[in-house]
């Protein structure tokens, strides 16, 4: 390989680097925080002295009947069966957390294959990879999932599988769409004219171009799996046994007379998920317009 | 013409494929006879029961294989006759359930696309005016926020402070009641899927907008005197309206999936509600209708905007 | 008998409880009743009605707890929501007075032979279904026939009667029904769903189109107009009705899941009539004046179940285990609401037939752990030859019906305590349909149930007796007792009620004894109506005899009026 190939190849990613640095703003830092705390407290939550997210805290002499508002004992106050609601909230982020980033590694690594196999050989490879992403795409995923979490055992695996070949078709069409334009470029027609093997050239040239634009998209994606997720769990149809954001939301909202006379069993829950969800959001978008892929494709 | 085809064919086999998945995996992975027989189902040891089991067999052609089946199914599906409920008790066919329900949808849907474009039209034209000072700011704040606020948890804080804590919507859909108490009835639904959609449509119009006031005829119009929101509605909005209203059009297929949790909070009785209820159920055959009618509205929504697109912009037609 | 699948769906159900309810399916009735004596403290006296003369006209918005799939008596098991709707539309034969006593209704007489095997039973003259068919032997013989044919109502008919000519019809208006056992309290079983006559013309329809299912036709108080699912189903007066003036002009019966938005639409008047279990709505209901309720405890048990067909649970000690690891005072308070009570046995002790001495075991971890102790000692293994217990813990299956926040919620307090004492839990969540489902056919450990309360406890039999556990058993736990069959045949003959209630005692000894239920609480069942509906507790057979106004959930309308 010439020298003169390895500079073109580097220098997008020289100047993704340069964009980052240059004014990705604060914002976009306090989102980043707020993930990596949340992700931090969900990892810790067993270590953390926190009440037992299982445990009863029944006290019927002091405190009457549970539901109990939120105290210096229970900081998000408990559920109607005098569980803690901080600690039940902080555990819920594993499950909910752990299905978003497999999910949407799931996605990516299915999804980008495919899309980068689809966008460089083209053909008829191409025709039944795009035709397969089409079909994917005609249910609204909500739709998919139900079907699929209802045939399925709904172990936590299953749940991230479900929810990653959800996001397989978005990912492989950007994947797609961004080869295509890249093994037009320059420095892949060099590599090609050299003589580089076709696995040389898309692990070489094409992966690092066409995958690290599409970070921001593993931020969103991420986010849209945490909602999926929620939206799963709150229909009864999550992880079972498990405590998730959902399933929490879920208890909270169930019955008309719960979500009115203790609403805090269903918001402290959408709080935490709104919070990380918005961040994963604006981290996102802002890593977007710094790294300039087009909104519509995505 | 040879593009049009092309794109129709493509939409009948995407169509055949997801209703062959789905046909395939609700009975491969499903138990069909058990929705039909009930307990009896698995009373295979009782000579009696295994008799009715048999016979049900027959009569709902379980007995054969699977494409068979399939190419059954589909031919009557074709024609209108989207078969039984299983899980029932002489409840009418599944033709008869979704004729009853899908109007509450369409209305649902229809009334949240109303409330979305009239929501995100004007929120758009006063941002794109006020484009980079403050307001335009807190406005992209609250957009982030519409979007990361997941519909389930837009839902029940509506539910509680609208329905609960204010009392200004009812908290249940009663099918008898007169036309506009009904429309009451759904409002909440419909905001809460509007909201998001409004935020997105802002956004796109916003930015077709801006693009709009740079361009000559606008700036025209500026020198000539008019005043700024003026010229957004008399001249800026008209060459936006086109793509803004493909926006719309695409984007019905989304809301779609929304309203199924929607419904669900809700309690509305619509396809949504009545998707989550039959795949529970395991009633294949309401499941599977609703999933073809779900993609066929998806696919056909996609079709006339490629094919309006293609009118509009023949570069597309390669 | 083995079901190949795994299966795995969840449903969503209509019921916001776990214990799934066959309710009284069947011609057996589980239902229970009002009290017989009033001083029962949960028990409510209809004082505060308000006095009046009846007037014609007015719609009863009448609020349920789940919708009903089907209205037909011979074929849909019928749970409360059903039996709501089906006094509307049908009659029974026979009905339970104010007493306690089951007297004719739709019947004219109902005597027996001196065996007590066979019951003549005359019809009323003149009474035409809803469609103009005639009321007379031979359609009680088609509804009794497609009953008994039936495949699943069928399983509680079967038993009872011999497989040839269990019906004869002697004239136009006289039947006989043949038991296979002498029964002294037949009167009830006709009294219920078995008990409830539709139009033999509509029921032969029904066989050709389902969907008749959904528009019943009786000889009842009212007559069905139209019905939507999960809306509103909807039956107008029916001016010729045999028994008399009927005041409302019409039923909607609306079902509303929640119980609290249920509670709320009655509240702010969108709703005239409802009836809950949920205890939280009932300190709301007694505290607002202007609702009059009926509450009544006296009906239905909650309870968990036992298979004791299969290992581990074929071994008493471990039967005797999970009863004394259920932490049933934690379930009372974090659902009964202060409002249920305990239960220690199918009788409240306001029953004339509770025995004071049978306590319920539960609550006590450390005897069930040293019970499981000895049982892991012995290293048995289960029918497919896997260990019954790893670790020194047994090894169990929760079944509970799902996806439900209720059922969530349950099963995550049995677990910890079960998991305390001695047991590995797997939990199995179903729709309710294949929870039942797997109840029938004996594939499950531990089940929650709702069940029991028949007034006349002799009617709860069909649950208890060794015939029938079979390939679908309704003795859920198939547990077999030849000495308990004995005695529960004994009390439906014994001629005195002092007799009965000593049998009944013995039976609930032999209960508490087998270790196959474990009883929770009294389900608390309530009927509210705002001010504007009256009379609902004045309701009469023809002869003037009183009959009792509100049975498990379910009230009549002949006597309904609003102002």
């Amino acid at each position: 390989m010439s020298e003169e190939t390895i500079i073109v190849s580097d220098s997008p990613d020289a100047e993704i680097n340069a964009a980052i640095q240059k004014k990705i703003g604060w914002g976009f830092w306090l989102a980043i925080s707020w993930v990596i705390l949340i992700t931090l407290l969900a990892i810790l939550a067993p270590y953390l002295h926190l009440k037992d997210p299982r445990g009863y805290f029944i006290d019927i002499d002091g405190n009457g009947r549970p539901p109990y508002g939120p105290s210096f004992e229970h900081w998000f106050g408990t559920d109607k069966d005098a569980r803690d609601i901080f600690a039940r909230t902080l555990h819920g982020a594993r499950i909910s957390l752990i299905v978003g980033f497999s999910a949407i590694s799931f996605g990516f690594l299915v999804g980008g294959t495919l899309g980068i196999i689809a966008g460089y050989f083209r053909g008829w490879l191409d025709k039944i990879i795009s035709f397969t992403f089409i079909v994917l795409l005609s249910f609204p995923s909500l739709v998919l999932a139900i079907m699929l979490t209802a045939l399925l055992n709904r172990s936590l695996f299953t749940i991230s599988m479900i929810l990653g070949i959800l996001s397989i078709a978005p990912v492989g069409r950007l994947a797609r769409a961004s080869t295509l334009q890249f093994s037009d470029r320059e420095f892949v027609l060099a590599a090609r004219q050299i003589g580089a093997s076709d696995s040389r050239i898309i692990l070489r040239e094409l992966l690092p171009n066409v995958v690290i634009p599409m970070s921001a998209l593993a931020l969103l994606g991420m986010a849209v799996a945490i909602v999926a997720e929620g939206g799963l769990a709150f229909l009864g149809l999550s992880v079972s046994q498990g405590i998730t954001w959902g399933s929490l939301i879920q208890i909270g909202s169930d019955s008309a007379t719960t979500l009115e006379n203790a609403p805090w069993i269903a918001f402290f829950p959408i709080l935490l998920l709104f919070l990380t969800v918005l961040s994963l959001n604006f981290a996102g978008d802002r890593l977007r317009s710094h790294l300039d892929v087009k909104e519509s494709s995505l | 013409m040879k593009f049009w085809m092309q794109r129709v064919a493509m939409a009948i086999l995407l169509l055949l494929s997801v209703s062959a998945l789905t046909f395939g995996a609700m009975n491969v992975l499903g138990d069909p006879l058990f929705n039909i027989l009930g307990p009896l189902a698995g009373d295979v040891n009782n000579p009696k029961s295994a008799a009715l089991i048999e016979e049900v067999k027959a009569k709902y052609d379980l007995d054969k294989p699977l494409p068979v089946r399939y190419v059954k199914w589909l031919g009557d599906f074709a024609t209108g006759d989207m078969g039984v409920q299983f899980s029932t008790d002489g409840q009418p066919p599944v033709s008869g359930l979704i004729k009853e329900r899908i109007p509450r949808t369409i209305t649902l849907l229809i009334m949240a696309q109303l409330l979305a474009v009239m929501i995100s039209i004007p929120w758009a034209a006063i941002t794109a005016a006020r484009a980079g000072k403050r307001s335009d700011k807190i406005s992209t704040m609250n957009s982030f926020f519409l979007l990361a606020m997941p519909n389930f948890a837009l839902a029940i804080l509506l539910k509680y402070i609208f329905s609960l804590k204010l009392g200004w919507f009812p908290l249940t859909y009663k099918a008898i009641d007169p036309y506009f108490e009904r429309l009451r009835q759904i409002f909440l639904a419909a905001v809460t899927i509007a909201l998001p959609a409004a935020a997105v449509y802002q956004r796109l119009l916003r930015t077709d907008l801006i693009t709009t006031l740079q361009q000559d005829f606008i700036l025209m119009a500026r020198a000539k005197g008019l005043s700024r929101s003026r010229v957004i509605f008399r001249h800026a909005i008209r060459p936006s309206m086109f793509s803004f209203i493909t926006v719309v059009g695409l984007n019905t297929g989304g809301l779609i999936g929304g309203s199924i949790v929607v419904e669900t909070v809700f309690r509305i009785p619509g396809i949504g509600s009545s998707l989550v209820e039959s795949v529970l159920r395991e009633d294949f055959p309401v499941v599977l209708a609703i999933v073809i009618l779900i993609a066929l509205a998806f696919v056909i929504i996609n079709v006339l905007v490629d094919i309006l697109y293609s009118i509009i912009d023949p570069r597309v037609r390669r | 008998m083995q079901i190949t699948k795994t299966r795995r769906y969840r449903a969503a159900i209509a019921v916001g409880l776990t214990f799934a309810f066959l309710a009284a399916s069947c011609g057996s009735d589980s239902e229970g009743t009002e009290a017989p004596t009033t001083e029962a403290p949960t028990s409510e006296a209809p004082t505060t009605e308000a006095p009046g003369t009846p007037v014609a006209g007015g719609t009863l918005r009448y609020g349920v707890e789940a919708e009903t799939d089907g209205l037909n008596p011979t074929s849909s098991a019928f749970a409360v929501s059903a039996y709501v709707m089906g006094n509307a539309v049908f009659d029974t034969l026979t009905a339970l007075a104010a007493d306690g006593s089951a007297v004719p209704n739709l019947a004219a007489s109902l005597t027996p032979s001196e065996d007590l095997k066979d019951w003549t039973l005359v019809l009323r003259p003149g009474i035409k279904f809803h469609d103009g068919t005639d009321l007379n032997s031979a359609a009680v013989k088609a509804n009794f026939d497609a009953a008994y044919a039936a495949p699943l109502v069928g399983l509680a008919v079967r038993p009872f009667y011999p497989t040839e000519n269990a019906v004869e019809i002697v004239d136009d208006l006289t039947l006989i029904y043949h038991l296979l056992d002498a029964n002294l309290q037949f009167p009830h079983a006709l009294r219920s769903q078995l008990g409830m006559v539709a139009s033999p013309t509509w029921l032969a329809a029904a066989l050709e189109d389902p969907t008749l299912n959904q528009a019943p036709v009786g000889t009842g108080p009212f007559k069905y107009e139209s019905r939507t699912q999960d809306s509103v189903t909807r039956f107008v007066r029916n001016e010729d009705w045999w028994g008399g003036e009927v005041w409302l002009d019409a039923i909607e019966i609306i079902p509303v899941v929640d119980p609290a938005t249920r509670l709320e639409l009655l509240q702010n008047g969108e709703l005239d009539a409802m009836h809950t279990t949920e205890t939280e709505s009932l300190a709301a209901l007694r505290a607002d004046e202007s609702i009059f309720n009926i509450i009544d405890d006296n009906g239905e048990e909650s309870f968990l179940m036992i298979n004791s067909a299969n290992a581990p649970f074929d071994d008493i000690r471990v039967r005797k285990a999970i009863t004394l690891a259920t932490p049933r005072l934690e379930y009372n308070t974090l659902f009964g609401n202060g409002e249920a009570r305990l239960a220690d046995q199918r009788f409240t002790p306001e029953s004339p037939y509770y025995d004071e001495t049978i306590k319920q075991e539960a609550d006590d971890p450390e005897a069930a752990l040293a019970l499981v102790a000895e049982y892991c000692a012995d290293g048995l293994l289960t029918a497919d030859g896997s260990p019954t217990c790893t670790d020194g813990k047994v090894n169990m299956e929760w079944q509970y019906t799902g996806p439900s926040v209720v059922g969530q919620r349950i099963t995550d307090l049995f677990n910890a305590s079960w998991a305390a004492a001695g047991f590995n839990v797997t939990n199995d969540e179903l729709a309710q349909d294949d929870h039942i489902q797997q109840a029938a056919l004996g594939q499950y450990n531990v089940i929650g149930w709702r069940q029991f309360g028949a007034y006349q406890p002799s009617n709860d039999n069909v649950w208890l007796l060794c015939r029938t556990v079979g390939g679908i058993s309704l003795n859920w736990p198939r547990y077999c007792d030849e000495s308990r069959d004995t005695l529960l045949l004994a009390a439906q003959v014994a001629p005195t009620i002092e007799e009965e209630v000593s049998i009944q005692k013995q039976i609930s000894q032999n209960l508490h004894d087998a270790y196959t239920y474990i009883f929770l609480q009294h389900t608390v069942w309530a009927n509210s109506f705002t001010s504007a509906v009256n009379g609902t507790c004045d309701v009469k057979t023809p002869e003037g005899v009183a009959l009792a106004c509100a049975i498990n959930g379910t009230t009549a309308f002949t006597s309904t009026w609003m102002s």
